[in-house]
This record gives structure tokens, sequence and C-alpha cells, in this order.
């Protein structure tokens, strides 16, 4: 079940040096890359199918052709937040393969036009930028970066410090800019971000990860592995109750019961499976009875009510409590909402509280009428889908497991 | 009690102002370098900051209530930071705190954060920013011991 | 162009503002964050409309009206929006409007009482923040009514650029604070008491003194300097008391002061209630001075045309040397509102030809048997030896004089003034009837 793409060297001991790394390959597009002009670079990203492999999916290429079509500065933004819970991906490749992320930039930055790049990694993650700023440095040295370089890019490692919403695109770059992490409103109209008013590609670890094995090998190589809307491959994550938890690459489409089964060894000790959040906590929760058809790609989760998200799946088996689990994600919203709009900021913090109530099995009818409330008060009415996102995680343990809920009801 | 950066973080700092487009950009850099080397963020470090990159002080202020890794006291004990978050509450996240509680927080200051990024290893933990993964109660003696 | 909203026609400009165009056609639209001159910022959500078209609601200070736009404030879609939004608004908020001093004034207690939404949910505790903060300023701050919609902060970083306020914490725990050791502390500051649409912040010279409801409003030009910041004047007068001014408000006005006032012109007011022992002196003894052949006189600077005009007539026909002098202080101007000229009407006095050379003013003076003040601030407490003085007064005055006469002040008298750029502006009285008579029914007495 496993394709190995971006995690072709992760095996290899110290891939994070660049006389290892070279002897395996990395820096090797480069040819290919400066050979292109930029808009052919744009163009295989689009013919690939390449989807955004931070949460939302989005068309990669159609991204670079509007930050690429945007008069201005530009700057190409790695986002390296990954604090979506579930979700611990982008890590492997910063720490065990940087090489093949900062190949990833080069390629990226001349495709798009643009000679400044920051990665954006989250401050917990100090041993892991450590890892790559060695491998920047090297990058240095040998002249793949900085003035000497064929194609001149400078990387900055940029370190986050404690906000899992600085992982959204809009907040990060505030961030970036030495602002708290609020998300900005979003535009009317297809654009690009913004940095310091200039037009900014915000792109995942994974994302740019996987630009040079399609550059290298081309759009239809890409579109050999997985599904026709959803190319190529993902590093799924799978954590919770299962034996084998880590991070391992796969094409989309594949079952996810097969996966938890074969590659995350089934659930811990032999207990039966009750239920998958799908990709990292901001994806609804899908109960064991929808999962018999569930394959890993976009198309299929969302049809389902959920979605791939980040590809980082929680197991839950058989003994685990709904409403702790959710009690569980709610504080984690509460704890994490940036605080700007009304809805989130209360809402976040009160269904957190609520949720006390019912682990506390002292809750009322009143209060799951006022939690359904709080939901859809969430639902659609903010600066960003953070609060959406809480909205569907609550919907979803409602939807299928009310009994659990209403057994707290005193 | 003034604050001023260590001459090493002074010459990696500028060699930092190269690289943004605006001073500003500086601002969270210059928190960790301060609060790497005073452990915690003080209103010397906050002033002398604010004054060097031309930002008002309160801009500083709000920006560091923010974050959760910014600390604005110092702190009496090493921090044990531990996860909490769900993958790792299914793992047992409950008992290593209890377990850290109880037999730990002598010498340490046990708090629980979210998800680290390392659910694959829950449950886990970190202690001065170094990830301990598949945490036992055996481990963690090993560690701290 | 003519977009729909609720079904009517309402006429505007493609790319205006959608909150801009409802406010302007006086259409209800409950906004927290948006304020005129501050602009949006997005984070209030209870600007909430329906657009045709579009399958979630939008805010309307962020929604750019263009053709063929329609838009529904009254869906029952659209009204359970908002209600749901407010009452997670009200959750963390002390409903205690009884003892709040925005009672009255406060946009959450007019939304909600719009929606008939009262306190439900006391079940979970409520986030504790700071009650009762000293600002600095005269202002202080309650976090838990807070409503974080901002203004007060974007008002010192982008308005006044002191950046005393910011936004501290994170989520729920985020609060409205200045830092540490620092206060709130510009000569505009007060101003973030009239921004915030709630109680959380509130000034301590108003404080708990009056119920708004009580209180009538005049509108008016603040005196304090040339500028002629537009504002109310808010009174009232009851079974136990006075008359009695309690605030100076800023009334908006684009062209010159938007919806601030520096905090020397708001507590200006104060002028307005002192109270001031003077004998009543009659019309008969001036007019036996004016006999005297060498005259003069001083009248104030911050006089309305209409005063100047009757002063300068009267001078005419009494062979009285007429000057004025502008109320110049170096320090007070500053690059926005306040100006160094604390006259509230100097242009009058150069557009009526009134000589202000202060030289020959000097030498007049000397020569001068009779001087004749008209509410000068300089001659009210200087000693003028040898001198028959007679004051027109609408304040204290403190040196020898002859005959005094008191006056209505701008508050009781109403009247036109020239700001420093040129504008026209009328100000207007109270409805009450003042105790002192308007200096322009004393002169027309002389006649
Ligand atoms: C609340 C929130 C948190 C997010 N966190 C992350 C994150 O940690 N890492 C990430 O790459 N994208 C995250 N995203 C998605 C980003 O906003 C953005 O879409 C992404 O970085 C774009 O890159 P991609 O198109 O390559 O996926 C988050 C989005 C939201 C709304
Ligand atoms: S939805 Fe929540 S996280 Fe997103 S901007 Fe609003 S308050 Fe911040
Ligand atoms: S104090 Fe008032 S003006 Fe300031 S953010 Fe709170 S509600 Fe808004
Ligand atoms: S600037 Fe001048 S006119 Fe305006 S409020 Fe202040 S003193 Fe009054
Ligand atoms: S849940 Fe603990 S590291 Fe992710
Ligand atoms: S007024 Fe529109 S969101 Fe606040």
């Amino acid at each position: 079940m496993i394709t190995k793409i971006v995690s072709k060297n992760f095996e290899i001991p110290d891939s994070h040096l660049i006389d290892v790394a070279l002897a395996n390959g990395r820096y090797s597009s480069l040819k290919s890359v400066f050979e292109k002009e930029p808009q052919e670079l744009i163009d295989i990203i689009k013919q690939s199918g390449l989807r955004g492999k931070g949460g939302g999916g989005a068309a990669t290429g159609n991204k670079w052709q509007i930050v690429s079509d945007w008069d201005g500065v530009k700057y190409v933004v790695v986002n390296a937040d990954e604090s979506e819970p579930g979700t611990f991906k982008d890590r492997r490749i910063l720490s065990l393969d940087p090489h093949l992320l900062i190949e990833g930039i080069i390629a990226t930055c001349y495709a798009v036009s643009s000679n400044i790049s920051y990665i954006y990694v989250r401050g917990e993650y100090e041993e892991f930028s450590d890892v790559l700023q060695g491998a920047i440095d090297e990058a240095y040295e040998k002249n793949f970066l900085g003035v000497g370089a064929k194609y001149r890019v400078d990387i900055t490692i940029h370190r986050g410090a404690g906000a899992y919403i600085c992982g959204e695109k809009s907040a990060l770059l505030e961030s970036l800019e030495g602002n708290r992490g609020h998300p900005r409103l979003k535009p009317h109209s297809p654009e690009p971000e913004f940095y310091f008013n200039e037009p900014t590609l915000v792109n995942n670890v994974e994302t740019i990860a996987s630009v040079p094995f399609i550059i290298e090998n081309g759009a239809d190589a890409y579109r050999a592995y997985g599904t026709e809307k959803s190319p190529g491959t993902l590093l799924f994550g799978i954590s919770g109750n299962v034996n084998k938890p880590g991070v391992y690459e796969a094409e989309f489409g594949i079952s996810m019961l097969e996966f938890i089964e074969k590659v995350g060894g089934g659930v811990k000790k032999g207990k039966k499976l009750k239920a998958v959040i799908p990709g990292g906590a901001s994806t609804p929760i899908l109960p064991y009875e929808m999962l018999k058809d569930a394959r890993l790609d976009y198309e299929n989760l969302s049809a389902l009510g959920s979605a791939l998200g980040t590809g980082g799946m929680i197991v839950l088996g058989e003994d685990a409590s709904m409403v702790k689990a959710l009690k569980n994600l709610l504080r984690f919203y509460h704890h994490e909402s940036c605080g700007q709009c009304t809805p989130c900021r209360e809402g976040t913090s009160w269904s957190d509280k609520i949720l006390d109530r019912f682990v506390a099995k002292k809750a009322t009818t009143e209060d799951l009428e006022i939690l359904k409330s709080v939901s859809n008060s969430m639902n659609g009415k903010t600066i960003c889908v953070f609060a959406p996102a809480a909205s569907g995680v609550i919907d979803g343990f409602l939807k299928h497991f009310e009994a659990e809920f209403l057994e707290c009801i005193v | 009690m003034s604050f001023s950066f260590s001459q090493e973080n002074s010459i990696k700092i500028a060699s930092l102002l190269n690289r943004y487009p605006h001073k500003k950009a500086l601002i969270l850099p210059l928190l960790w370098f301060a609060q790497k080397q005073e452990s915690y963020i003080s209103e010397d470090a906050i002033g002398h900051i604010s004054e060097f990159l031309d930002v008002p002080y309160m801009h500083i202020y709000s920006v560091v209530t923010f974050y959760t890794m910014f600390r604005l006291t110092k702190p009496q004990k090493r921090v044990i930071e531990v996860c909490a978050t769900l993958s790792c509450e299914l793992n047992g996240s409950e008992d290593i705190k209890a377990y850290l509680d109880e037999n730990y927080s002598k010498d340490f200051e046990v708090i629980e954060v979210e998800c680290m990024g390392a659910c694959s290893g829950a449950p886990m933990c970190a202690i001065d920013g170094k990830y301990h993964e598949n945490l036992t109660t055996k481990t963690i003696d090993e560690v701290l011991k | 162009m003519k977009i729909l909203i609720d079904n009517a026609e309402v006429e505007c400009k493609e790319g205006d503002l959608l909150i801009e165009v409802m406010l302007k056609n006086a259409l209800e639209i409950p906004h927290f964050c948006y304020q005129e001159d501050l602009g949006a910022d997005g984070n209030c959500r209870m600007c909430m409309v329906e657009i045709k078209g579009q399958k979630r609601p939008q805010i309307a200070c962020n929604t750019f009206v263009k053709e063929n736009l329609e838009v529904s404030t009254i869906s029952e879609n659209i009204k359970e929006v908002k209600r749901s939004i407010l009452e997670l608004e009200l959750l963390n908020h002390p409903v205690d409007c009884a003892i709040c001093d925005q009672a009255g004034e406060c946009k959450l207690q007019d939304y909600y009482m719009d929606f008939g939404l009262y306190d439900s949910h006391l079940s979970t505790p409520k986030t504790k923040k700071g009650k009762h903060i000293d600002l600095g300023s005269n202002v202080m701050l309650d976090q838990e009514r807070c409503v974080l919609c901002t203004r007060c902060v974007r008002f010192t970083s982008n308005i006044t650029k002191t950046n005393e306020l910011g936004i501290i914490g994170r989520g729920d725990n985020s609060r409205v604070a200045v830092a540490p050791g620092h206060e709130l502390n510009n000569p505009y500051a007060m101003n973030v008491v009239e921004l915030c649409p709630v109680g959380a912040l509130t000034s301590k010279d108003f404080r708990f003194k009056q119920r708004v409801w009580f209180l009538d409003s005049t509108k008016s030009i603040c005196h304090g300097c040339s500028r002629g910041c537009n504002i109310y004047i808010d009174y009232n007068e009851t079974k136990y008391s006075a008359e009695k001014v309690h605030r100076f408000r800023a009334r908006r006005n684009n062209k010159i002061n938007k919806s601030f006032l520096c905090d020397y012109g708001r507590l200006s007011y104060k002028e307005l209630n002192e109270n001031f022992n003077a004998d009543v002196s009659h019309v008969k003894d001036l007019k036996e001075l004016l006999k005297d052949e060498k005259k003069l006189a001083l009248v104030s600077p911050s006089m309305s045309l209409q005063q100047l005009q009757a002063v300068k007539s009267f001078c005419k026909d009494n062979s009285v040397e007429l000057f004025s002098l502008p109320y110049i202080d170096e320090n007070f101007g500053d690059e926005w509102l306040k100006t160094n000229d604390m006259s509230a009407n100097f242009n009058g006095v150069k557009e009526l030809g009134i000589n202000y050379d202060e030289d020959e003013f000097g030498v007049s003076l000397q020569e001068a048997h009779v001087v004749i003040n008209f509410d000068h601030k300089y001659l009210k407490n200087r000693e003028l030896k040898s001198k028959k003085v007679v004051h027109f007064t609408t304040s204290h005055v403190d040196s020898d004089y002859e005959l005094i006469f008191v006056i209505a002040d701008f508050a009781h008298d109403s009247g036109t003034i020239i700001n420093c750029d040129g504008i026209r502006q009328d100000f207007y009285a109270t409805k009450y009837e003042s105790q002192n008579s308007r200096l322009v029914d004393i002169l027309e007495e002389l006649k």
C-alpha cells in the first residue's frame, strides 16, 4: 500500500547532510528546472493536478499562476506550522529530508519569479528547525542558495511561538510581519496572499516537497498515482488507538480501513474500530459503520460528510468515550481561537465549558440544545474557517454519537 | 536592570535585518533571542526591542501575550510540557501527567499543552524544547533521573 | 445606480461600502466594530446581511455594492443569524444595564432589546476579567463589558498613533489593556469613551453622574480653539438643581473634527457651569461713562459674528476705539485638531475689519480713560490703574472695575463663528432661558 515519492529518502541515514542528500538524488531536478521557462513549470504543476497538502487541497498550479501574474516583489512562504492535531508529517520532511524541501523551494521560487522565501516553522519544532537550518547553511555553502547560485534564492526560517491559528495562511503572514496571528478578511475575488502588501505564495511543506518529483519526471508520472481528481500521493498520518502509529506515504484513493489495518497495524489490543477522525482534528468524525467503502481522497471523504484534511487519521477504538474525545477537542479550539470574531471567541469557550457538564454527567437537555445552537452560530459567520471547523467537529460527534451525550444528561 | 542582546545574538540579529523587507518582521525572532538569553521576556527586553525596531511598546507586549510559548515571568523551575490533545489522551497522557505531578512537581513545573505534532509518539512531552515520545513511567524516570 | 435593500430601492455608487450606504439612508444595521472614521475591522459580525446569490451571510462592512445587488436584513434566516451572534456576545457580558453607566446609549443593550434576548444561559461560569481599571486620562475600563470591537485600539494606533491600547491574550481571554507600567496618555484620549459602543470604557468625569435619558442635547461648536470642532452640549435642569451642562460630545463633521474632540475642548464644558457673583450694574451708569473722550474697547475673539457686529456698531456709535486680540498659546496646537490660536472666531474678527494690532492697542490703552472689556480674558485679571473699567463678562473677573455686566455664554446665545479654515458654523442655545442677558440685547438697550 505504500508508495514512496516524497518519503523516498526518509530511511536513508543522515539524509539531512548535503553529501548524503546529493548522493541520493537531491537537487537533481534543478537541471530541468532551469532549462525551462517559469511558465512552463507552472503549466507542468497545473497538469500534474498537484493539490495543496496543508489541508485545503487547493490546486497548486492555479495559486502559482495568480502569484506569477501579479505585479510586485514576490515571496514564497512555506507553511511548516503543522499544528493540526493528528498531523505530524511535515516534521518528517524538515528533519529527515530537508534538502528535498530546499530543492522544491528553489524550483517554486523560480517558477513564480521570487527570490525570497520564508519557512514558518511552529515554535515547538525547535529540534527540527535546527536540522533544517543546518541543511540551509550547507545549501548556501554549496551555492544552491544565495548570491552564488544559478538562480538566487534566500531562505529564512521564521519560528512561530505557540499558536495553532498561525497555520492559517493569512494569520501566518500576519505573524511573519510581526503581529498577532489574526486571520485577515477574505478577498472578494481571486488574488494572491500578501506579505507587506507584496504578492505572496503560501504552500505547505509537503506540497513544495512534491514539486521536484513532478518536474523531474513529468506531470503524467505524478498522475500515475492516485485518482483523477486527487492525483499523486500523500504522507498519511495515523495515530490514536492503533498498533503502528506513524507517517506513511500512499496513493490517494486507497481504502481507509485497509490502510488502518495493514499499515497502521489495526486497533490496539485487538479492539474493535469505533470511529475515525480522517484528516486532522478539524475534520468531522466518521463512525465505523460509514467507513466500509471510505477511500482516502478528497472527493470520497467529502461525500461522506467529512474531509481529507491533512490526511492525519486519529483512530478511536471501542473503548474511547466520545464525550471525552469531544471535550478534548473543544478544549483545543477554546485554547487556540485567535479571539477576534465574536462567534468564535465566545462560541469555542462556551462549548468547551458546556462539555465539562457532559463529562461530569451533569448536563441538561437545555445544555444539549445550547451546544447545538452555539455550534450553529460558529458556522459560516466568522473571518476564517477555524470556527466553522469547530462547529463541524461538534456536529459530527452529535450526529453520529448523540446517544453517548444523552447518557450524560441528568 | 536594563536589557541588551549578547554579542553573539547581536551578530545574528544584524544579519537577520537584511533578510526581511521591514524591521517590524523581526519582532518574533528578537523575542526568541530575548527569551533564550534570559529564560523569559522581561519588560526591559520589550522596551529594548521596541526601541531597536521602532515599534510601539504596546504592540510588542500585545504580540507576546498572543503566543503561548513566550513567557513574561521567569520560570522558577524547569518546565515539562505534556501534550494533552486527543491522540495523546487516547494513549494515556492523563496518567503520564498524574505521574509527573506526583513524582516530579517539586523540581519541575508540569504543564499541559496542545498537540505538539508528535501524535505517533503518543504520549509525549517536551523538556527544554526536546521531544520525548512514547512515554512510559519507566522512560520518564530514565529521562529525568 | 440603484440596489435593493429589503425590497426598497436605494441610490448608491458602484463600489460604495454597503454599511455606509445603509447608514446614510438611515437603515437599521447593527454594528460594533465599524465606525465611520475608523473603518471596518470585521470582527464583531453584527452587520451580517443576506445577499441574493450568496450561500453564506455576508458582513455589510466588507461588502462593496455593485449592480443588481439584492440585500436582505429582515429575512427569518438573517434575523436568526444575528440573534445567535448577539446571544454569544451576551454570554460573557454582565447584563446588568441597571447599574451600567452606558445604559441608554449602549448598542448592545439596544440590539438585545430589539431581539428580545435576555440572559438565559447563566448556568455555565462566565469568563472573569478585570473591572474598574484606571487606564489614565480619566478613562476607566471594565473588561467584562467589552465586546472587543477594537475601536479604542484602532483609535490609538491609527488616529493618534500613540499606541497606548492593545489587545492582550488570546481567544476568550482577549482583553483590551494598556501595557503594565504604561497608561493612556494623549491629548485626545477621552475620545475612546465616546467611541466605545458599550459600557466598557467610561469617563471618570461623567461616570454614574447622570442617566443619559435625562439629558437634553443641543448642537454647538467648541469654543476652545480656532478649529471649531462640532459638539453636542448635553445638559439638563432638574427639580432640585439649576440647569447644568454635563458634557460635550463630538458631533460628526467630516470636514473638521470627524467624530473626535481634544480632551481640553471636551472638558471645557466645565467653564459653562462656573458660578460667580457679581453686582449687577446699570445701563444708565454706562451711558454716563460713555461721555468721556478717550474710550477704548477690547472684544474677545471668541465672540460670535453677531456679537462682534453689535459691539462694532456700538463702538462706532459711541466713538469707542475697538480692538480684538487673538488668544495665542504656542504650546497648545498640534498637527491634528488643536490650533495655537485658542480663539473661536478670530477669522470673524478679521472679516469684520476689527483692529487687532497689538502695538496700537498698547498705545491706545495707555491713553484711554475708559476701558470696556467685552469678555476678553486678558483684561479680566489685569490691574488697570487710574482707568474706569467696564466688563461684559461670562466669567469671574478678578480686577477692580467700575461697572460689570454678566452676559450669556455661548451655550445660551446662539451665533455664528468662522473657524481657522474659514468655515462658517452656527451654534445654538440650550432650551432653557438664560439667567443672564444676551450681549446683543444689552447693547440694543444702550442705543
Ligand atoms: C485554522 C487553520 C489552520 C491551518 N493550519 C495549517 C498548517 O498548520 N499547515 C499548513 O500547511 N496549512 C494549514 N492551514 C491551511 C493554510 O491556510 C493554507 O491553505 C495552506 O498552507 C496552503 O498550502 P497548500 O495549498 O500547499 O496546502 C490551516 C488552515 C486553517 C484554516
Ligand atoms: S474564526 Fe476564530 S480563529 Fe478565525 S479569525 Fe475568527 S476568532 Fe480568529
Ligand atoms: S473597550 Fe469598548 S471600544 Fe474598546 S474594544 Fe472594548 S467594546 Fe470596543
Ligand atoms: S481642537 Fe479646539 S475646537 Fe476642537 S475640541 Fe479641542 S479645543 Fe475644541
Ligand atoms: S496529540 Fe499529542 S502530539 Fe499530537
Ligand atoms: S460592523 Fe461589520 S463586522 Fe463589525
